[in-house]
């Protein structure tokens, strides 16, 4: 009678200690969660600092300004659109058959805007620390379309694109391509752990879609078509603001794990995958040291393009960064940066496309080649919930869907702007800088305004840009 | 009782003049959110996966107006820009033509 009685209290105390354990692990999963979103918050800082680097003196405040406003629009369009989007559109239009699992039905219930589980709730503790994790990605996805239009674009076009950017078209291919229940994955064993093309192909892809629309900067092509090159204004602060980007980066990529403590290793990758933190972070350290190795040497040595290489090598690694050895990001990450400058300056000299912080090439170019490189060195994995390898074919799939996703839903949305007149600033503002036109303030003191602005010529010299810019403008006018 | 609003959910147990004892369970008073599960202001309060995807009425409204004002507000950025832009404009071509016009001679 007392062994039972024992063994009776045993039971309950096992019991207790098992719920105590669940709860531990769901407060750790929220602080977990938590913690990356504030790290990500870097990324918006370096985003900032990085364009407003780039920008020439009379910009800076409009150019910061659109990454603050960045947040303002895409949070709540986000949130009444994009989770939705994502929660509910896993089997695609039309849904795709019975390989769609029940699991996208039950998320979609806390995808709407008026679920239960966007408040306090003593249910579900998760849900919503994981929606903020989402947002911040479609912060960042929208922020790498801003660079790419300064200097000319309205804020206001910028912030309408910014919310369908951010809030639609990025997260519709992550609910295709980027989660458990997707149809690409689940279909065709497409494999983006980390984002290459979710995020970054996509947003540089609808990027170069709505620079097609929004033309160069006053003074940026000769007559003859060649590329005359504006200086940043402080190529410091545009260096320091992609260190930045850099250290939110291993939050982003924390933030892409799933934690699994219910099972061995206790990560898994968004398809639900097995694969550990530290790997991944051994992934995204080898791909910043290729990507500047890479950039240095393809670019001879250019500060912002040895940089930016960091960035484009880690890009290029991310689809695969559950599963790659540290020497094949360290080799994958040196030769696509090395390919980004290439074609960073391809598409500004041949295709003539004034993109200011070359975001076609560095997100674009590097974002679809990391879904590429997955096809050639990580073929035959598991993915996702059916268990489909990932292969070269179905990584080729994910291109043809992502590309032209991106590209033509920035076309026509910058088109339409464009036809009703309120895509770009008029010439003369463009002209005199943003700041003064749009807030009256010019950020720099008298002494440091008064410094001429150059402007390099296609054969290399430096010369004062003002009469460049108002020959440029006054042509303009007179077209 | 609350002065105008009331917005808690129905599933909170209101026990106003209870002694400290009566809801010592654990040291977040709990009990009274025990039916609950989101109960944020306006919120359903309702067990989720039962019927809590059924937003009540005001909470719903309370959506659809976020909805609305986010409209709203890109529409506002948009009309404020352009007015802004296009008065510049006016103004840098007024200077501008007024630059061009010969002065007046004199006695005329």
């Amino acid at each position: 009678m007392i062994d039972f009685l024992i063994a009776q209290v045993d039971s309950l105390e096992d019991a207790a200690s098992a719920e105590s354990q669940v709860l531990d692990s769901v407060i750790l999963g929220e602080q977990y969660y938590f913690f990356t979103v504030v790290l990500m918050w870097l990324i918006h800082v370096g985003f900032m600092t990085y364009e407003a680097g780039v920008a020439r003196r009379k910009n800076v405040l409009a150019t910061a300004m659109k990454n603050i406003l960045t947040i303002a629009v895409v949070t709540p369009t986000f949130y009444y659109v994009g989770w939705w989007v994502y929660n509910c559109n896993q089997p695609g239009f039309p849904p795709i058959g019975p390989n769609s699992s029940d699991f996208t039905s039950v998320a979609c219930q806390g995808g709407i805007p008026w679920s239960d589980t966007f408040g306090p709730n003593l249910t579900n503790n998760i849900n919503l620390i994981f929606f903020l994790a989402f947002l911040l990605f479609s912060w960042t996805t929208a922020s790498i379309m801003s660079g790419a239009l300064l200097e000319r674009v309205r804020l206001s076009a910028y912030l309408l694109l910014a919310a369908l950017l951010g809030s639609v078209v990025w997260i519709l291919d992550a609910a295709w391509g980027w989660s458990a229940g997707g149809w690409m994955t689940l279909r065709f064993g497409f494999h983006d752990s980390i984002a290459s093309g979710v995020v970054h192909g996509v947003a540089g892809a609808f990027a170069l879609g709505v620079l097609f629309n929004l033309g160069p900067r006053i003074g940026k092509y000769t007559r003859d078509g060649l590329a005359r090159s504006f200086r940043p204004h402080d190529l410091h602060r545009t260096l320091l603001g992609l260190m930045l980007i850099f250290t939110g980066f291993y939050a982003f990529y924390a933030a892409c794990l799933v934690i699994s403590s219910q099972s061995f290793p206790g990560w898994a990758n968004i398809y639900l995958s097995p694969t550990t933190l530290g790997s991944i972070t051994m992934v995204i350290t080898f791909g910043f040291a290729g990507g500047f190795t890479g950039g240095y040497f393809g670019s001879r040595g250019d500060p912002f393009w040895t940089v930016s290489g960091g960035l484009a090598g880690v890009i290029s690694v991310s689809a695969g960064a559950d599963v790659y050895a540290p020497t094949l990001a360290y080799l994958i990450s040196m030769g696509s940066a090395a390919l980004v400058v290439w074609s960073g300056s391809w598409i500004e000299k041949k295709m003539r496309v004034d993109d200011v912080v070359g975001a076609v090439a560095v997100h674009g170019v590097a974002g679809f080649l990391g879904l590429i490189w997955v096809g050639v060195f990580a073929a035959g994995y598991p993915t996702g919930l059916n268990n489909v390898s990932s292969s070269l074919w179905g990584q080729l799939l994910g291109v043809a869907t992502f590309l032209p996703l991106g590209f033509l839903t920035g076309w026509f949305a910058s088109w339409v702007l464009k036809k009703m007149n309120l895509l770009r600033v008029p010439p003369e503002v463009e002209l005199e800088g943003l700041d003064v036109v749009e807030y009256h303030a010019d950020l720099y003191l008298p002494e440091m305004a008064a410094v001429r602005e150059r402007i390099i010529e296609p054969d290399g010299t430096i010369v004062e840009a003002e009469a460049v810019v108002v020959e440029a403008e006054s042509e303009l006018i007179r077209r | 009782m609350p002065l105008l609003i009331d917005s808690a959910p129905d599933c909170i147990v209101q026990n106003e003049g209870a002694t400290p004892d009566d809801d010592s369970l654990d040291f977040i008073l709990q009990d009274r959110y025990a039916d609950c599960a989101g109960f944020g202001t306006f919120m359903p309060g309702s067990t989720y996966g039962e019927d809590g995807s059924s937003a009540e009425t005001l909470y719903y409204i309370l959506t659809w107006l976020g909805i609305v004002v986010t409209v709203a507000a890109l529409l506002a950025w948009v009309i404020y820009e352009n007015r802004q832009l296009v008065g510049h404009v006016a103004r840098v071509r007024g200077r501008r033509t007024a630059a061009d016009e010969p002065p007046p001679e004199p006695g005329v």
